[in-house]
């Protein structure tokens, strides 16, 4: 029986069979030419929820990628707390938003909204996510993501001071990342009450290409456990995924008990999946800018067919897609998906 | 003891002083160097400039990440306030010339850029430093307002590489003999040429390795 894009996506990510490998993603893949087909600025869909809707489903219409993921920058949770969120309006190139301020200093400089679900641009993600459930919902995955504490202190603190006082002040940036904790779980049961249908937990700063595998085990994993386990608790699965060289902390990773995993590029996918056994759903790990954007159709195809072969359960690029990529791309990157066999197969 | 044993020795204390991140360390032997009438140019180089080598090492093979070479930039930089001011300019090419240095509009983060400005100073060039966060026609102004010799761009995201590439366009438009230097997570050596700069490196963690190998093939010149 052939399955929808939904019930191909939500099997995987919660390793069950599927009639065939889907291609899908929980970042960011909003593209230049979705924009240009609802005559949309980029610097403006992250601050309306229809625009921002139709941009993140004209990627699916165009190529049949088979999620759809708002929103599209890392500074909801930022400005939801209180940072200025920049969109650079006057830049003619793609610029995604930034956040101004680097405002906390201390735990006492988070001042957690009372209600989260209406803080900043946490209503404008969940309108999005409703009016895409409900135009899409039926047919496609609707998903949202937020970011790990670590990676958010990393937006709202300067980040020479957070690494440093991570090392020297471990306990002053525990509790920092603490508060943080909170307010990705409030956010993030926010999107899933909105009905996303999956949610990653994005820990991109977290990598072996900036901290200690041992800091990570120390500072990072326990609190990215908290917020695995809370929104898991929702029923909803969830991906947990760190940027970068993860291959020393990829069984840390796998311990969460997340749905799946995801890695980018710089993993050796190979060797993670041999660590980690048949069990753990694995998603990954093509270079969205080597491949996506700037590869030929022949790279797509031969780079979706590694990933595949190195152990990935469906292949996700290892971050956000970039605008600029084509929807020729992107329509590869299904289809090849569609003419392979899934680890776990119930054609 | 010997003159030149207890300069080597106060060397020894400010490179492992910059190894250990132990800013005391450096402090007290930058002061001893000083108070003792030893050439601060030579203990910038010897000592402070050698130190951050093998963190570099470290950090290469893992044993160090990016918080403990922070942590170790800020006890070369203890050692670098005291001893800058007494290098002995006359009869020394101290001052290289002059870099202007910032990350590029749409990135707000600035390690690297931080760990490469470190290595600009430690040999001796004067730095105008932008920030983070800079509009392309800021750099072009610096460099006319500074004529300075190198203008060097960072930037740690795919989304800024554009903005890249217009700053290289421009400033060799006004001036053809400026050093244009790129570096951050998402420039690779094919991007660099294709932007027709003349120095990158590769990536995040790249940047902090090879702007701490620059520092250690200035220590040459």
């Amino acid at each position: 029986m052939t399955m929808t894009h939904k019930e191909r996506v939500l099997k995987t990510i919660k390793g069950e069979p599927v009639d065939k490998m889907p291609a899908f993603t929980g970042f960011g893949a909003v593209l230049v030419e979705g924009l240009e087909k609802y005559d949309l600025r980029f610097a403006h869909v992250h601050l309306d929820a229809d625009e921002m809707a139709k941009a993140a489903a004209a990627t699916s219409e165009m190529a049949g990628l088979e999620s759809i993921v708002v929103p599209f920058d890392m500074g909801v949770e930022a400005e939801a707390l209180g940072a200025t969120l920049n969109t650079y309006p006057h830049s003619e190139d793609l610029l995604y938003p930034t956040l101004r301020d680097k405002f906390v200093h201390t735990a006492d400089d988070i001042k957690l909204p009372e209600d989260i679900a209406n803080a900043g641009r946490v209503p404008l993600v969940v309108e999005a996510i409703k009016k895409l459930k409900a135009q899409y919902g039926e047919e496609y995955a609707v998903a949202s993501w937020v970011l790990g504490p670590f990676t958010l202190a990393g937006q709202v603190m300067d980040l020479n001071e957070l690494l440093k006082m991570s090392f020297k002040e471990p306990e002053k940036a525990e509790a920092i990342l603490d508060k943080l904790s909170d307010m990705i779980i409030g956010v993030g049961k926010a999107y899933i009450a909105a009905g996303a249908d999956f949610l990653s937990l994005r820990e991109m700063g977290a990598t072996s290409d900036v901290l200690s595998p041992r800091a990570y085990k120390k500072q990072i994993k326990g609190f990215s456990q908290r917020i695995v386990d809370e929104l898991k608790a929702t029923g909803v699965p969830v991906v947990y995924h760190i940027c970068g060289d993860t291959n020393m902390i990829i069984e840390d990773m796998a311990a969460l008990g997340a749905d799946a995993v995801s890695v980018d590029q710089k993993n050796d996918l190979k060797a993670s999946r041999e660590k980690l056994g048949d069990d753990v759903v694995l998603l990954g790990n093509v270079n969205p800018w080597d491949v996506f954007t700037q590869g030929s159709k022949e790279d797509v195809e031969r780079e979706v067919k590694a990933s595949v072969d190195a152990g990935a359960d469906a292949v996700w690029p290892g971050c956000d897609i970039w605008p600029s990529t084509s929807t020729d791309n992107i329509k590869t990157w299904v289809e090849t998906s569609h003419g392979l066999t899934p680890r776990r197969n119930g054609a | 003891m010997g003159s030149d044993e207890r300069k080597q020795e106060l060397f020894g204390k400010m490179k492992e002083g910059v190894i250990e991140y132990d800013e005391d360390q450096v402090v007290e032997a930058a002061n001893a160097l000083v108070d003792e009438g030893f050439d601060a140019y030579e203990g910038i180089m010897d000592g402070l400039a050698a130190g951050m080598e093998v963190v570099g090492e470290l950090f290469d093979s893992q044993e160090y990440f990016v918080p403990e070479v922070l942590m170790c930039a800020d006890a070369l930089y203890a050692g670098l306030d005291i001893l800058r001011p007494k290098v002995d300019m006359a009869g020394r090419e101290a001052v290289k010339g002059e870099v202007v240095i910032g990350v590029v509009e749409g990135d707000v983060h600035d390690i690297g850029k931080n760990l490469v400005k470190m290595m600009f100073e430690v040999a001796g060039f004067t730095v105008h430093d932008l920030g983070a966060d800079v509009p392309i026609d800021e750099f072009v102004e610096k460099q006319i307002n500074t004529n300075s010799d190198i203008v060097a761009l960072s930037a740690m995201m795919t989304t800024t590489m554009m903005g890249m590439k217009k700053a290289i366009v421009k400033l060799k438009e006004k001036n053809p003999d400026v050093m244009i230097m790129l570096g951050g997570a998402p420039v690779t050596g094919e991007i660099a040429d294709m932007f027709g700069a003349d120095g990158y490196s590769e990536n995040a963690s790249n940047a902090v390795s090879e702007a701490i190998k620059m520092v250690a093939a200035l220590r040459k010149m």
